[in-house]
């Protein structure tokens, strides 16, 4: 695969939403379930968007999304956000268990399964359970070999796990976990954080370029950690591109002013959720010239040959 | 305890900070981890992100749980026993969240080390057990886990009912709701050892924190249960009574669906008018302007608040929770969640238990 095509994406529609992934009021999260309850709804959503600019789908992958996929008969570029981690609040009620491992879709092909076995048979289970990146790098193997090769363009490492990696410090997880996410599906690997700024600082710290990170930015600064300035201050010296979600600051803001916002900052793309949208396909198509607009100058170079 | 009694008895005593400042350490503070679970794991992450926090020991008795630990990069020192960790290393702070069957246990091991410990709710699997660590705790810096407590928009509920926007409470509702358990087989319900109890005790404390915070304590509770998928209760449905006479509603459950993320919603009815406070936002509808709050219909959605916490995992009230409590731990203001509170809820949750098993009232022990 040529550089050109793991350049990192301008605009995606996120669907964390329909797997309740998405920080948003309560009765928008029911609104947003209830519209898309029919694959044939959904179907029409993603059509739309994809008409109106939009580069892919960043999406935990669930049954919601595949039926829709299914309905819509036409090929459809998918960012992977995995692995889909249970909900790692306070009221996760599972004391005992960190196994990124646990779930794994049974759905998986032949030869996913043969690898996931000789990697457990080469590596003794006590002997993984101190490696946090080949726990992971085995739930990648099992989900994102159920979507097809074709439609899978980017493996987006679910910010549960991200952030985990982060607070302990992990560089080479990071490092290790970008060169393996190209090698074995041939896209681009991604990390998705709650901690944008930070994970920003850490890799340049770490001199680590996945291809892209994906996390909050919007006028407000909210969810944008450690501080607003400090993500933005990142954004702006940082050498690995950033895709923004939660532009509109649940609510506080419009589309167009976190899109306008985010750019001004040196963002290089746009992640608006479904349920930050009224109209899909007409919003995307507002910003879409904002998508080719001039790229900053630290992100051009030998990555973006 | 009134809503005027409640207030007045916590103010001076919680940690007081301008609009949008994170509390923090007030000086470089050593911290040790006890029970690598879940909730281990959260507090390990969120304070290895907290400025002037090191963590310097992790201790749980199973082997995997340390190894796990260290596999996500955490180079503490690392011991299956308390004694062992207090002897070597000597920690300013400990966060406790062992099994509960073990907790108080090693949360009294680590008060009578003279160690500040914040420990999870419950304190224990019984209110005697919950009173040792209580006491254990007299004097000494002993917070307990409620961190919905420090969700900016309960925070600033809590706010606007100490500057007396709805006058004496006439009636209150509250509910708590979440869709995890649908299965006998949920880890919940599959503890190594003895637990408090089910959705009450595992969830919907946190409402309970709330409420006696906001209103003060119940003298006497009513109370029902159900138990769909095991031998702990997976709803519950209850009515406190104030001191004032007023009744205040209480319903939990973590077997509905509908609820991937927790809900949390009180209903509050004053003199002054109504508030509905729940996750997304606070609505006032008041007769009179008080407490920053015009006459009329008004709304505050939780996202106008600032978010002051500098690292986000599965949300920042945890951080904040922890960050309080290690401010109060340096010398900083008492948090409201300090261990003098928390026993009260342990109290409160003890008799709704009384209640559910007799099918009586049962009066809150003081």
């Amino acid at each position: 695969m040529s550089r050109k095509a793991l350049e990192p994406p301008r605009l995606l529609l996120a669907a964390a939403s329909l797997t309740h992934g998405a920080r948003m009021p309560r009765p928008r999260m029911i609104e947003i379930a209830e519209r898309y309850r029919e694959p044939e709804s959904l179907a029409v959503t993603l059509s739309k968007a994809l008409d109106a600019g939009a580069e892919g789908v960043l999406a935990v992958p669930a049954p919601a999304l595949d039926a829709a996929l299914v309905e819509l008969g036409r090929r459809v570029p998918i960012y992977a956000v995995l692995p889909d981690p249970t909900p790692s609040g306070r009221y996760d009620l599972q004391p005992t268990r960190l196994d990124p491992l646990e779930g794994t879709p049974g759905a998986a092909g032949f030869g996913t399964r043969l690898r996931l076995a000789w990697t457990r048979a080469t590596r003794p289970w006590a002997f993984a359970q101190r490696d946090f990146g080949l726990l992971v790098r085995l739930a990648l193997e099992a989900r994102a070999s159920i979507i097809p090769r074709r439609a899978l363009h980017g493996v987006v490492v679910a910010a549960g796990v991200t952030d985990l990696a982060l607070a302990g410090g992990q560089h080479h997880f990071f490092e290790k976990l970008t060169r393996w996410i190209r090698g074995r599906f041939r896209a681009r690997a991604a990390f998705e954080t709650m901690n944008l700024g930070l994970l920003l600082a850490r890799l340049r710290e770490w001199d680590v370029r996945p291809d892209f990170v994906v996390g909050p930015v919007n006028p407000r600064g909210l969810m944008m950690k450690p501080s607003r300035d400090e993500t933005l201050d990142e954004i702006s010296r940082s050498a690995v591109p950033v895709v923004a979600t939660q532009l509109r600051a649940r609510g506080l803001c419009t589309l167009d002013e976190g899109a306008r916002f985010a750019f001004e900052h040196g963002v290089l793309g746009l992640a608006p959720d479904l349920a930050e949208m009224d109209d899909v396909g007409a919003e995307l198509a507002r910003i879409r010239g904002w998508r080719d607009s001039k790229v900053p100058p630290r992100l051009e170079g030998e990555r973006r040959a | 305890m009134d809503v005027a009694g409640a207030v007045a008895g916590s103010r001076g005593l919680e940690a007081t900070r301008a609009a949008g400042e994170s509390p923090r350490p007030l000086r470089p503070v050593r911290v040790a981890i006890v029970g690598l679970g879940r909730a281990g794991l959260a507090h390990a992450t969120l304070l290895a992100a907290m400025p002037d926090c090191e963590v310097v020991a992790l201790v749980d008795r199973r082997g995997e749980a340390r190894a796990r630990l260290h596999g996500l990069g955490y180079r503490a020192r690392d011991f299956a026993r308390v004694a062992r960790m207090l002897e070597a290393v000597k920690p300013d702070a400990a966060i406790v969240c062992g099994p509960q069957h073990e907790r108080a246990a090693l949360a009294t091991e680590v008060l009578a080390a003279g160690v500040a410990a914040l420990v999870e709710h419950p304190f224990g699997v019984t209110l005697e057990q919950a009173e040792a660590v209580a006491r254990a705790g007299e004097g000494k810096t002993l917070a307990g886990g409620c961190a919905l407590a420090f969700e900016p928009i309960f925070r600033r509920a809590h706010e606007l009912l100490a500057a007396g926007v709805l006058g004496p409470i006439r009636q209150a509702r509250s509910s708590m709701y979440v869709t995890r358990v649908f299965d006998a087989r949920h880890p919940a319900l599959l503890e190594p050892g003895p637990v408090a109890g089910g959705v009450l005790a595992q969830v919907a404390c946190d409402l309970l924190f709330l409420l006696v915070w906001y209103l003060g304590m119940p003298a006497e509770v009513r109370a029902t249960s159900q138990r769909i998928y095991g031998g702990l209760e997976d709803e519950m449905h209850a009515m406190m009574k104030l001191t004032s006479g007023v009744e205040v509603g209480f319903d939990c459950s973590w077997s509905v669906p509908g609820y991937p993320q927790p809900a949390t919603v009180i209903e509050l009815e004053g003199e002054n008018g109504k508030l509905l406070i729940s996750d997304d936002g606070i609505e006032a509808e008041l007769e009179q302007p008080r407490g920053g709050l015009a006459a009329g219909h008004s709304r505050l959605a939780s996202a106008e608040l600032p978010h002051p916490a500098a690292f986000d995992w599965g949300g920042e009230a945890m951080y904040l929770m922890d960050a309080a409590f290690l401010a109060w731990a340096t010398g900083g203001p008492a948090p409201p969640n300090r261990g003098a509170f928390a026993i009260e809820v342990h109290r409160v949750m003890d008799a709704l238990y009384r209640a559910a098993a007799s099918g009586e009232p049962q009066t809150v022990a003081s």
